[in-house]
């Protein structure tokens, strides 16, 4: 009995010193709809990257019909020199050919001077490709689509290096071959 | 249509796919952006797979790995995603 009592005599008290109540207010009495956060479309990362909204921002970035005709510096599209990259780790190959694919120009790290394990590094890759530009552009090439394939050190490399060398590069395109029932492959290296 | 007359025509056709245009003068980002295609679709671990064969009791090991791996990365997913959920409707929950 005398414990109800109390509660009910110190309830009024309670309240009426505490002039501010930290407790929360009932969020079923206060609930607005605007509390809710929107939905939260992540922040995007380096590394994460959606294509979908990249296709969707930027356009002529990917092929279409009407690019085979579109003309680059005067050329179609379609007759434009190739410049196909052939990367491996332990070489990467650069040929200049026209569009029906004739070779008119070939360097390698090989070539170039760089032997043995120093074929294999971007570096080597980035001056073959300058070598190879400069002298493209005396023959009289100036833009230029390029092919990549395999994979290697001087991937990258060697695409900036033609840049670098003064000719300009229109698309990139990777042309690795793969295949998903391929011919049984060499054994396994042993380590 | 034209894409199709030109698919028959040739059976492998340069310069559809796996093809992005230089925008600005900027190789780098078009080479990010090759590089971000390929992997995506799987053609650079394909092409890593195939370099040298795989005996058929690793491709085993492999693909059971790859399935426990899908499992337990389905399910952490889930959990995070329940604990960092933002959307409650009462804001305080078990605070009053």
């Amino acid at each position: 009995m005398l414990n109800v009592l109390r509660k009910t005599l110190q309830s009024p008290i309670i309240s009426i010193q505490r002039l501010f109540n930290t407790s929360p207010i009932l969020s079923t009495q206060k609930f607005d709809i605007k509390r809710i956060p929107l939905d939260d479309e992540g922040v995007q990362g380096e590394k994460i990257v959606d294509l979908d909204s990249v296709i969707k921002s930027k356009q002529n970035l990917f092929p279409t019909l009407e690019s085979d005709d579109t003309l680059f510096d005067g050329i179609p599209y379609k007759s434009l020199p190739i410049c196909n990259i052939r990367v491996t780790h332990n070489n990467t190959i650069i040929t200049l050919t026209d569009a029906a694919g004739t070779v008119k120009l070939i360097k390698s790290c090989g070539i170039e001077g760089f032997k043995n394990t120093k074929k294999g590094t971007n570096i080597a890759a980035q001056t073959t490709a300058i070598s190879l530009a400069t002298k493209a552009i005396d023959r009289g090439f100036k833009t230029v689509r390029v092919k990549v394939r395999g994979l290697g050190p001087g991937r990258l490399a060697s695409v900036k290096g033609l840049q670098m060398g003064g000719l300009e590069i229109v698309s990139v395109t990777d042309n690795t071959h793969v295949s998903w029932n391929p011919p049984r492959p060499r054994k396994a290296r042993r380590l | 249509m034209l894409i199709t007359a030109r698919l028959l025509a040739n059976r492998h056709p340069q310069f559809i796919a796996r093809t992005v245009f230089v925008k600005n003068n900027n190789v780098d980002d078009a080479c990010r952006m090759v590089n971000r295609i390929i992997g995506k679709e799987g053609i650079l671990e394909r092409f890593r797979l195939n370099q040298y064969y795989e005996k058929p009791f690793q491709t085993r090991r492999r693909i059971n790995h790859e399935r426990c791996k899908a499992i337990y990365n389905e399910d952490m997913e889930r959990k995070i995603k329940f604990v960092l959920r933002k959307n409650r409707h009462e804001p305080f929950p078990g605070c009053h």
